[in-house]
């Protein structure tokens, strides 16, 4: 009984793996040609802040970019270098794209995991309580305080904290991710990153605490109602145990699902918060690149953001059936 | 005679804050050691409601109004969550009527099971384990040591039922309440499960609360039959005495609609209904609320509601001296 279902995660993650391949490679070349139809290049963004609109210099330009070839064979070239891992260069920053991205990945990885992971404790913990006390004062409270964090646009929400915390009480720095004058490392470096990271962590987490909250409580309140929870209660355990233990993990599927998405999105998501405080990650790069019409940038950000969407969704059929054995992966 | 295990006196249930809507109006039963009593009646008599109370486990937006409840030579405090945890599971176990609902689908039964026995005694976790496979074989699973690291959904209704069961019997509690059982079961698990809860009693000499509509299994199961009908019992008798001689309208209606085969009488109809519903809890009538779906009624039965007597509450019950 249990044999077959040990193998299954392998040749489930393979068929996957294939989907996703296709699916990244019909990303890209969408990608591609959406980017095609926007005004503009690189050439003429860099030409236009150099002050010179010379036809020579564009020609120039554009033949070292390559953006003279036909539009097949920048496609090609495109999907060569994705294929090949080589991403290619920027002319704009005069670096590989690789390095560009590795250079920023981390401090978006980190505001993600931080953001994150505070929304969910706060999120599980309003939502279990607002569910334990439906409808009387705790529940009201916190629908409220989760449908004004819902509402309110999170860069407005970003703003407010800087005005708050950075400019009135002066507690967090307004934008960056460490002080010039901090030290490399060591306990000072990472709590000078901490200081900085505070707020942006805080303002993304305020928008996805939100959801999770209202999900968390929408489902305890199906889960509590189940006779699976009687029959908790009538063991004799306690009324904690029964909400943390017995609902929480049946009322979950649906968050783990958002939550993945939210990874998946993340890249693109943080785009706000990374320009509100300054955070140098992907999602900057990626506002930056298409002001610049860097299209080779742009479009390589774009296709890591799918191949994050694609991982965040295995994950989150991987994690499926940890939670919950009734589901089985085929 | 020494104090009965379980007693119920003038238990009376409502929905908070509207003292109008009673849905106990005073509830009486006892159960000694060892002994099963049955409670029937339609859906809605507030059998089920009886066995909540006792556990302590009324839903959201009820409250116990009234009565006593004793068990065990004290009174239960129903009311006082915290210390009825020591005797849910422990001293009144409890066996619910859905058993595909009964179990949490996301833990293994093994787990399921070793809970309560966790949750009540200092034991490992191995050995708490291997209680529940004894457990498991007592209430006649197969292979115990595979089923413990299975999910719900991979046993039958009636393998859950077994779970359940285990898990309601796992600290040999005192009395267990079996509300509906096997309604939910097919006929022939039926009779399965309630061979086995009938054994089990022997074994361990608890007592039982039946609470069911099935005539049948209050025949087999019981030694006492209490009737229950909107919210109070209307009669009470030994098994034989009941099924031989009822004495209540009501209990005499529903025996009419119990198939009995064998026992029919030429020119008999098969069955016979009782006419009408159990009415709605804002539109009781006066005097007996069995009054409009009652063939004897007469005018005192509009004017109050008859008192409990001789094991009968009604203004037209036969007297049983007078039944041959």
């Amino acid at each position: 009984m249990s044999a077959p279902r040990r193998n299954l995660p392998f040749r489930f993650i393979g068929k996957r793996i294939l989907q996703a391949v296709l699916t990244i490679l019909g990303i890209a070349i969408i990608n591609f040609f959406l980017l095609q139809l926007a005004p503009g290049d690189a050439a003429e963004a860099l030409a236009g802040e150099a002050g010179t609109a010379d036809a020579g210099y564009l020609a120039n330009l554009r033949r070292e970019f390559g953006l003279d070839r036909p539009l097949w064979e920048q496609l090609a070239t495109f999907l060569m270098r994705i294929a090949t891992f080589n991403l290619g260069y920027s002319f704009r920053y005069g670096e590989t794209i690789s390095t560009l991205i590795l250079s920023r990945l981390p401090a978006t990885l980190l505001l993600m995991a931080t953001s994150i992971v505070i929304a969910l404790v706060i999120g599980i913990l309003f939502g279990v309580t607002a569910a334990r006390y439906f409808n009387r004062l705790p529940d009201r409270l916190i629908s409220l305080v989760a449908l004004l964090f819902y509402a309110t646009p999170p860069f407005w929400i970003g703003l407010m904290m800087i005005l708050v915390f950075s400019v009135w009480l002066g507690w967090a720095p307004t934008g960056g991710m460490r002080d010039i004058t901090a030290p490399d490392g060591g306990i000072a470096g990472v709590f000078d990153i901490a200081r900085h990271l505070a707020l942006p962590a805080l303002t993304q987490a305020f928008f996805y605490l939100a959801i999770y909250t209202r999900l968390v409580r929408a489902g305890m309140l199906e889960v509590l109602s189940l006779d699976y929870i009687r029959v908790a209660r009538a063991k004799g355990i306690s009324e904690q145990r029964v909400a943390y233990r017995h609902a929480l993990r049946n009322a979950v599927l649906p968050l783990v699902t958002v939550v993945g998405t939210n990874i998946g999105g993340f890249l693109g998501g943080a785009v706000l918060t990374e320009t509100v405080f300054s955070w140098p990650g992907i999602g900057r790069l990626m506002f930056d690149a298409m002001l610049q019409r860097d299209l080779n940038l742009l479009l390589s950000i774009l296709v890591l953001s799918s191949v994050f969407v694609v991982i965040a969704n295995l994950a989150v059929d991987l994690i499926y059936p940890v939670i919950n054995p009734t589901v089985e992966l085929r | 005679m020494s104090a009965p295990l379980l007693s119920i006196a003038d238990l009376k249930v409502r929905i908070r804050g509207n003292p109008q809507a009673r849905l106990l109006r005073g509830v009486s039963l006892s159960i000694d050691r060892g002994e099963t009593l049955a409670v029937v009646g339609e859906s809605g008599c507030g059998k089920s409601l009886t066995s909540l109370a006792v556990m302590g486990l009324l839903p959201d937006g009820l409250e116990k109004s009234g009565g006593v409840i004793r068990f065990d030579g004290a009174d239960l405090p129903v009311t006082d969550n915290e210390a009825m945890r020591k005797v849910r599971g422990r001293r009144i176990g409890m066996v619910f009527q859905e058993p595909m609902a009964a179990l949490n689908p996301v833990f293994s039964i093994g787990d399921q099971v070793a809970e309560v026995i966790h949750e009540h005694e200092a034991v490992s976790h191995a050995a708490a384990m291997a209680r529940v496979v004894d457990l498991l074989t007592q209430v006649q699973l197969p292979e115990p040591a595979r089923i413990i690291h299975e999910y719900p959904h991979r046993l039958s209704g009636g393998q859950r039922q077994r779970v359940v069961i285990a898990m309601a019997l796992a600290c040999r509690p005192d009395l267990l309440i079996a509300d509906e059982p096997t309604t939910a079961l097919d006929v022939t698990v039926q009779a399965q499960i309630m061979r086995l809860l009938h054994d089990l009693q022997d074994d361990m000499g608890i007592a039982i609360l039946l609470i069911t509509h099935n005539l049948g299994l209050v025949a087999q199961m019981a030694d006492r039959v209490a009737v229950m009908y909107a919210g109070r019992k209307v009669e009470e008798a030994t098994t034989r005495m009941l099924f031989a001689a009822p004495q209540h309208p009501y209990t005499r209606g529903l025996l009419a609609a119990t198939p009995r085969p064998g026992r029919r009488r030429p020119g008999e109809p098969p069955l016979t209904e009782i006419p009408g519903v159990v009415p709605a809890i804002t539109e009781m009538p006066s005097g007996c609320r069995f009054r409009p779906r009652c063939m004897l009624a007469s005018d005192i039965c509009a004017l109050e509601d008859p008192p409990f007597v001789d094991g009968v509450a009604c203004h037209r019950a036969v007297s049983r001296e007078l039944v041959p």
